[in-house]
Protein backbone atom coordinates (compact mmCIF):
# COMPACT_ATOMS: atom_id res chain seq x y z
CA UNK A 1 0.00 0.00 0.00
CA UNK A 2 3.08 2.80 0.97
CA UNK A 3 4.62 1.62 -2.12
CA UNK A 4 1.77 2.23 -4.51
CA UNK A 5 0.90 5.27 -2.80
CA UNK A 6 4.05 6.07 -3.50
CA UNK A 7 4.52 4.95 -7.02
CA UNK A 8 1.22 6.16 -7.65
CA UNK A 9 1.60 9.93 -6.32
CA UNK A 10 5.08 10.72 -6.33
CA UNK A 11 5.96 10.36 -10.03
CA UNK A 12 2.59 12.78 -10.57
CA UNK A 13 3.65 15.22 -7.95
CA UNK A 14 7.07 15.09 -8.51
CA UNK A 15 7.09 15.74 -12.18
CA UNK A 16 4.54 18.62 -11.91
CA UNK A 17 6.72 20.37 -9.45
CA UNK A 18 9.30 20.18 -11.43
CA UNK A 19 7.66 21.31 -14.53
CA UNK A 20 6.56 24.86 -13.18
CA UNK A 21 9.79 25.14 -11.55
CA UNK A 22 11.19 24.79 -15.15
CA UNK A 23 8.61 26.76 -16.56
CA UNK A 24 9.93 29.54 -14.41
CA UNK A 25 13.30 28.55 -14.70
CA UNK A 26 12.77 28.94 -18.88
CA UNK A 27 11.41 32.36 -18.64
CA UNK A 28 13.74 33.43 -16.29
CA UNK A 29 16.55 32.29 -18.93
CA UNK A 30 14.58 33.78 -21.62
CA UNK A 31 14.02 37.11 -20.23
CA UNK A 32 17.55 37.26 -19.52
CA UNK A 33 18.44 36.31 -23.50
CA UNK A 34 16.14 39.14 -24.12
CA UNK A 35 17.47 41.81 -21.97
CA UNK A 36 21.34 40.90 -22.34
CA UNK A 37 22.96 43.10 -25.44
CA UNK A 38 26.41 41.62 -24.24
CA UNK A 39 26.35 39.11 -27.30
CA UNK A 40 25.29 41.54 -29.75
CA UNK A 41 28.42 43.89 -28.87
CA UNK A 42 30.36 40.87 -29.32
CA UNK A 43 29.40 40.26 -32.30
CA UNK A 44 29.66 44.11 -33.14
CA UNK A 45 33.28 44.18 -32.62
CA UNK A 46 33.81 41.14 -34.08
CA UNK A 47 32.77 43.07 -37.26
CA UNK A 48 34.62 45.82 -36.68
CA UNK A 49 37.94 43.40 -36.17
CA UNK A 50 37.00 41.81 -39.79
CA UNK A 51 36.70 44.87 -41.49
CA UNK A 52 39.64 45.98 -40.34
CA UNK A 53 41.03 43.06 -41.18
CA UNK A 54 39.88 43.00 -44.86
CA UNK A 55 37.86 39.89 -44.14
CA UNK A 56 34.68 42.24 -45.49
CA UNK A 57 34.02 44.77 -47.42
CA UNK A 58 32.95 48.42 -46.52
CA UNK A 59 29.10 46.87 -47.91
CA UNK A 60 28.75 44.05 -46.14
CA UNK A 61 29.92 45.68 -42.96
CA UNK A 62 27.14 47.59 -43.33
CA UNK A 63 24.65 45.63 -44.16
CA UNK A 64 25.72 43.30 -40.93
CA UNK A 65 25.98 46.25 -39.10
CA UNK A 66 22.17 47.00 -39.64
CA UNK A 67 21.24 43.54 -38.18
CA UNK A 68 22.94 44.14 -35.18
CA UNK A 69 21.42 47.28 -34.84
CA UNK A 70 18.15 46.07 -34.84
CA UNK A 71 18.86 42.96 -32.67
CA UNK A 72 20.54 45.84 -29.94
CA UNK A 73 17.16 48.03 -30.60
CA UNK A 74 15.20 45.06 -29.51
CA UNK A 75 17.40 44.32 -26.41
CA UNK A 76 16.55 48.13 -25.83
CA UNK A 77 12.56 47.29 -26.29
CA UNK A 78 12.33 44.22 -24.04
CA UNK A 79 14.49 45.83 -21.27
CA UNK A 80 12.06 48.87 -21.26
CA UNK A 81 9.22 46.62 -21.22
CA UNK A 82 10.52 44.31 -18.81
CA UNK A 83 11.52 47.75 -15.98
CA UNK A 84 15.06 46.85 -16.45
CA UNK A 85 17.88 50.18 -17.12
CA UNK A 86 19.18 50.62 -20.44
CA UNK A 87 22.28 52.55 -21.61
CA UNK A 88 21.29 55.32 -23.46
CA UNK A 89 18.91 58.06 -23.73
CA UNK A 90 18.52 60.81 -22.20
CA UNK A 91 19.90 61.41 -18.30
CA UNK A 92 20.66 63.59 -15.88
CA UNK A 93 22.68 63.25 -12.40
CA UNK A 94 20.64 61.50 -10.26
CA UNK A 95 18.86 63.08 -7.15
CA UNK A 96 19.66 62.00 -3.73
CA UNK A 97 16.61 60.30 -3.11
CA UNK A 98 17.11 58.25 -6.06
CA UNK A 99 18.45 55.05 -5.74
CA UNK A 100 18.41 54.19 -9.85
CA UNK A 101 21.53 54.52 -11.01
CA UNK A 102 22.77 53.59 -14.47
CA UNK A 103 26.63 53.06 -14.67
CA UNK A 104 28.56 56.18 -16.23
CA UNK B 1 21.65 52.58 -46.68
CA UNK B 2 22.51 54.49 -43.54
CA UNK B 3 19.96 56.85 -44.20
CA UNK B 4 17.54 54.03 -43.17
CA UNK B 5 18.91 54.32 -39.39
CA UNK B 6 18.37 58.65 -39.88
CA UNK B 7 14.98 57.98 -40.79
CA UNK B 8 14.44 55.68 -37.85
CA UNK B 9 16.17 57.99 -35.68
CA UNK B 10 14.25 61.00 -36.57
CA UNK B 11 11.12 59.83 -36.66
CA UNK B 12 11.67 59.68 -33.17
CA UNK B 13 12.76 62.67 -32.60
CA UNK B 14 10.32 64.30 -34.25
CA UNK B 15 8.33 63.86 -30.85
CA UNK B 16 10.74 65.45 -28.58
CA UNK B 17 11.56 68.86 -27.98
CA UNK B 18 15.65 70.22 -29.25
CA UNK B 19 18.05 71.22 -26.56
CA UNK B 20 19.47 68.05 -25.65
CA UNK B 21 23.35 68.15 -25.37
CA UNK B 22 25.73 64.85 -26.67
CA UNK B 23 28.53 64.83 -23.72
CA UNK B 24 32.18 63.80 -25.50
CA UNK B 25 34.27 64.38 -22.42
CA UNK B 26 35.42 66.53 -20.01
CA UNK B 27 38.48 69.24 -19.97
CA UNK B 28 40.01 71.85 -17.89
CA UNK B 29 39.37 74.80 -19.36
CA UNK B 30 38.69 78.40 -18.27
CA UNK B 31 37.62 80.18 -21.14
CA UNK B 32 34.71 79.27 -23.97
CA UNK B 33 35.94 76.78 -26.49
CA UNK B 34 34.52 76.09 -30.05
CA UNK B 35 35.78 72.61 -31.81
CA UNK B 36 33.92 73.60 -34.87
CA UNK B 37 31.11 71.72 -36.66
CA UNK B 38 32.51 68.53 -36.08
CA UNK B 39 29.54 66.78 -33.78
CA UNK B 40 27.45 64.22 -34.13
CA UNK B 41 24.70 63.74 -36.03
CA UNK B 42 25.89 65.34 -39.03
CA UNK B 43 28.86 68.19 -38.29
CA UNK B 44 27.18 69.88 -35.57
CA UNK B 45 28.91 72.56 -33.51
CA UNK B 46 31.06 71.29 -30.64
CA UNK B 47 31.37 73.44 -27.88
CA UNK B 48 32.02 74.25 -23.91
CA UNK B 49 29.56 74.19 -21.36
CA UNK B 50 31.74 75.65 -18.35
CA UNK B 51 31.43 75.15 -14.74
CA UNK B 52 34.20 76.86 -12.33
CA UNK B 53 38.04 75.45 -14.16
CA UNK B 54 36.34 72.87 -15.98
CA UNK B 55 34.34 72.05 -19.45
CA UNK B 56 32.09 69.72 -20.69
CA UNK B 57 32.82 69.15 -24.50
CA UNK B 58 28.92 69.12 -25.97
CA UNK B 59 27.03 69.49 -29.02
CA UNK B 60 23.41 69.65 -29.45
CA UNK B 61 21.41 67.07 -30.35
CA UNK B 62 17.56 65.86 -30.25
CA UNK B 63 16.94 63.39 -27.10
CA UNK B 64 17.24 60.52 -28.97
CA UNK B 65 19.23 57.34 -28.50
CA UNK B 66 22.31 56.61 -30.57
CA UNK B 67 22.81 53.27 -32.16
CA UNK B 68 26.87 52.27 -31.69
CA UNK B 69 26.57 52.59 -35.39
CA UNK B 70 30.49 52.59 -37.06
CA UNK B 71 29.42 56.42 -38.58
CA UNK B 72 28.48 57.22 -35.27
CA UNK B 73 31.17 55.96 -32.97
CA UNK B 74 33.79 57.19 -35.34
CA UNK B 75 31.73 60.84 -34.84
CA UNK B 76 32.10 60.53 -30.88
CA UNK B 77 36.16 59.49 -31.56
CA UNK B 78 36.59 62.31 -33.74
CA UNK B 79 35.53 65.10 -31.60
CA UNK B 80 37.49 63.47 -28.60
CA UNK B 81 40.75 62.74 -31.15
CA UNK B 82 40.50 66.91 -31.97
CA UNK B 83 40.13 68.50 -28.55
CA UNK B 84 42.78 65.73 -27.61
CA UNK B 85 44.88 67.91 -29.46
CA UNK B 86 45.26 70.47 -26.52
CA UNK B 87 43.88 68.79 -23.48
CA UNK B 88 43.67 66.42 -21.18
CA UNK B 89 40.36 64.83 -21.66
CA UNK B 90 38.32 62.80 -19.54
CA UNK B 91 36.14 60.61 -22.08
CA UNK B 92 32.43 60.29 -21.26
CA UNK B 93 31.14 56.72 -22.91
CA UNK B 94 29.41 56.70 -26.61
CA UNK B 95 26.27 57.90 -26.55
CA UNK B 96 25.63 60.20 -23.05
CA UNK B 97 22.80 62.95 -23.63
CA UNK B 98 21.52 65.40 -21.67
CA UNK B 99 18.47 66.89 -21.74
CA UNK B 100 19.90 70.72 -21.03
CA UNK B 101 22.92 72.78 -20.48
CA UNK B 102 22.06 73.35 -17.22
CA UNK B 103 21.59 69.16 -16.34
CA UNK B 104 25.57 69.29 -18.25
CA UNK B 105 26.20 72.28 -15.44
CA UNK B 106 24.72 70.65 -13.28
CA UNK B 107 26.98 66.70 -13.65
CA UNK B 108 29.97 69.07 -13.42
CA UNK B 109 29.27 70.80 -10.25
CA UNK B 110 27.76 67.46 -8.90
CA UNK B 111 31.02 65.64 -9.44
CA UNK B 112 33.42 68.60 -9.39
CA UNK B 113 36.31 67.06 -7.29
CA UNK B 114 36.44 63.49 -9.17
CA UNK B 115 36.54 64.88 -12.00
CA UNK B 116 39.37 67.06 -11.25
CA UNK B 117 41.09 64.45 -9.38
CA UNK B 118 41.06 62.45 -12.54
CA UNK B 119 42.51 64.92 -14.50
CA UNK B 120 45.01 65.56 -12.61
CA UNK B 121 46.06 62.23 -12.57
CA UNK B 122 45.68 61.68 -16.31
CA UNK B 123 47.71 65.11 -17.42
CA UNK B 124 49.46 64.52 -20.38
CA UNK B 125 48.56 61.06 -20.87
CA UNK B 126 47.56 59.14 -23.47
CA UNK B 127 46.21 55.60 -24.22
CA UNK B 128 47.36 53.01 -27.35
CA UNK B 129 45.71 50.13 -28.06
CA UNK B 130 47.40 47.09 -28.72
CA UNK B 131 46.09 44.21 -30.62
CA UNK B 132 47.85 40.81 -31.54
CA UNK B 133 47.01 38.43 -34.04
CA UNK B 134 48.26 34.81 -35.17
CA UNK B 135 47.76 32.86 -37.75
CA UNK B 136 47.41 29.53 -36.46
CA UNK B 137 48.54 27.58 -39.51
CA UNK B 138 51.54 29.26 -39.58
CA UNK B 139 52.13 28.95 -35.92
CA UNK B 140 51.38 25.43 -36.41
CA UNK B 141 53.65 24.61 -39.36
CA UNK B 142 56.89 26.38 -36.77
CA UNK B 143 55.86 23.90 -34.20
CA UNK B 144 55.88 21.33 -36.35
CA UNK B 145 59.60 21.86 -36.95
CA UNK B 146 60.62 22.33 -34.25
CA UNK B 147 58.51 19.70 -31.70
CA UNK B 148 60.26 16.46 -32.62
CA UNK B 149 56.89 14.77 -30.65
CA UNK B 150 54.18 16.38 -32.84
CA UNK B 151 56.81 15.43 -35.79
CA UNK B 152 56.34 11.77 -35.26
CA UNK B 153 53.12 11.89 -34.72
CA UNK B 154 52.31 13.36 -37.96
CA UNK B 155 54.97 10.95 -39.68
CA UNK B 156 52.92 7.87 -38.54
CA UNK B 157 49.95 8.97 -39.48
CA UNK B 158 50.93 9.96 -42.85
CA UNK B 159 52.79 6.45 -43.27
CA UNK B 160 49.56 4.54 -41.84
CA UNK B 161 45.88 5.10 -43.63
CA UNK B 162 42.77 5.20 -41.61
CA UNK B 163 41.27 4.03 -38.67
CA UNK B 164 44.90 2.63 -37.24
CA UNK B 165 45.59 6.00 -36.70
CA UNK B 166 42.50 7.63 -34.82
CA UNK B 167 44.51 7.29 -31.29
CA UNK B 168 47.41 8.99 -32.76
CA UNK B 169 45.27 11.74 -34.52
CA UNK B 170 43.48 12.60 -31.33
CA UNK B 171 47.11 12.82 -29.63
CA UNK B 172 48.36 15.13 -31.94
CA UNK B 173 45.47 17.22 -31.93
CA UNK B 174 45.81 17.12 -27.77
CA UNK B 175 49.31 17.77 -28.35
CA UNK B 176 49.00 21.04 -30.43
CA UNK B 177 46.42 22.84 -28.58
CA UNK B 178 48.60 22.32 -25.30
CA UNK B 179 51.28 23.63 -27.51
CA UNK B 180 49.43 26.27 -29.57
CA UNK B 181 48.10 27.67 -25.36
CA UNK B 182 51.31 27.77 -24.20
CA UNK B 183 53.26 29.30 -27.10
CA UNK B 184 49.80 32.15 -26.70
CA UNK B 185 50.85 32.59 -23.25
CA UNK B 186 54.66 33.20 -24.29
CA UNK B 187 53.85 35.46 -26.78
CA UNK B 188 51.88 37.43 -24.44
CA UNK B 189 53.78 37.75 -21.59
CA UNK B 190 57.12 38.77 -24.33
CA UNK B 191 55.02 41.39 -25.63
CA UNK B 192 53.68 42.97 -22.10
CA UNK B 193 57.66 42.41 -20.79
CA UNK B 194 58.67 44.86 -24.09
CA UNK B 195 56.23 47.37 -23.32
CA UNK B 196 55.61 47.63 -19.62
CA UNK B 197 58.48 49.82 -18.88
CA UNK B 198 57.95 52.49 -21.21
CA UNK B 199 54.34 52.42 -20.02
CA UNK B 200 52.60 54.01 -17.07
CA UNK B 201 49.85 51.36 -16.83
CA UNK B 202 48.53 48.43 -19.04
CA UNK B 203 45.27 46.23 -19.39
CA UNK B 204 44.19 43.16 -20.64
CA UNK B 205 40.95 43.03 -22.27
CA UNK B 206 39.28 39.77 -23.54
CA UNK B 207 40.40 39.06 -26.88
CA UNK B 208 37.65 39.54 -30.11
CA UNK B 209 37.14 36.86 -31.84
CA UNK B 210 39.62 33.84 -32.12
CA UNK B 211 42.67 35.05 -33.95
CA UNK B 212 43.28 37.08 -31.39
CA UNK B 213 45.64 36.37 -28.67
CA UNK B 214 46.29 40.08 -27.36
CA UNK B 215 43.92 42.61 -26.56
CA UNK B 216 45.71 45.30 -24.08
CA UNK B 217 45.24 48.96 -23.44
CA UNK B 218 48.31 51.01 -22.33
CA UNK B 219 48.32 54.27 -20.45
CA UNK B 220 51.39 56.60 -21.80
CA UNK B 221 53.06 59.25 -20.72
CA UNK B 222 53.24 61.80 -23.67
CA UNK B 223 57.01 62.35 -22.87
CA UNK B 224 57.54 59.15 -23.79
CA UNK B 225 55.21 58.74 -26.70
CA UNK B 226 58.30 58.09 -28.87
CA UNK B 227 59.72 55.70 -27.17
CA UNK B 228 56.41 53.34 -26.66
CA UNK B 229 55.94 53.61 -30.74
CA UNK B 230 59.08 52.75 -31.05
CA UNK B 231 59.14 49.42 -28.60
CA UNK B 232 56.10 48.49 -30.61
CA UNK B 233 57.92 48.48 -33.56
CA UNK B 234 60.56 46.71 -32.36
CA UNK B 235 58.37 44.03 -30.51
CA UNK B 236 56.43 43.53 -34.28
CA UNK B 237 59.08 43.24 -36.21
CA UNK B 238 60.98 40.27 -33.62
CA UNK B 239 57.44 37.97 -34.54
CA UNK B 240 56.74 39.47 -38.18
CA UNK B 241 56.59 35.83 -39.72
CA UNK B 242 54.21 34.50 -37.11
CA UNK B 243 52.24 37.71 -35.65
CA UNK B 244 50.08 41.05 -36.99
CA UNK B 245 50.31 43.96 -34.76
CA UNK B 246 47.32 46.26 -34.86
CA UNK B 247 48.23 49.51 -33.24
CA UNK B 248 46.38 52.32 -32.75
CA UNK B 249 45.84 56.17 -30.68
CA UNK B 250 46.93 58.04 -29.15
CA UNK B 251 43.30 57.33 -27.42
CA UNK B 252 41.71 59.05 -24.61
CA UNK B 253 42.05 56.86 -21.49
CA UNK B 254 38.99 55.04 -21.68
CA UNK B 255 40.61 52.03 -19.85
CA UNK B 256 41.99 53.75 -17.38
CA UNK B 257 39.51 56.19 -16.27
CA UNK B 258 36.66 54.42 -13.63
CA UNK B 259 34.25 56.93 -12.49
CA UNK B 260 30.53 56.04 -11.66
CA UNK B 261 28.58 58.85 -12.79
CA UNK B 262 25.32 58.95 -10.53
CA UNK B 263 22.56 59.15 -13.68
CA UNK B 264 19.41 58.64 -14.14
CA UNK B 265 16.85 58.43 -16.74
CA UNK B 266 15.52 62.08 -17.59
CA UNK B 267 12.23 61.07 -19.25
Amino acid sequence: MGLLTKVLFFPITGPVAGIRWSLNKVVQVAEEELTDDTPVKQELMELQMKLELGDIDDAEYIERERALMLRLREVRAWREKLGKASPGGPVRVARESADVATEE
Amino acid sequence: MTDVHHGEQESQLAATAEGGKYVYCIIRSDRQRDFGAIGIGGGQKVFTVAYRDLAAVVSDTPIVIYDPTRENVLAHEFVNETVMREHTVIPMSFGTVFRSEEDVSELLRSTYQAFSDVLAKMQDKIEFGLKVLWDREKVVANMERENDEIRRLKDEISRHTSSSTYFARMQLGRLIDSALEEMSMRYVSDIHDALKPVAVASRSNKPIGDRMIVNAAFLVDRAQETAFDERVKETSRKYEDLLTFKYSGPWPPYNFVNIKLKLEKAD
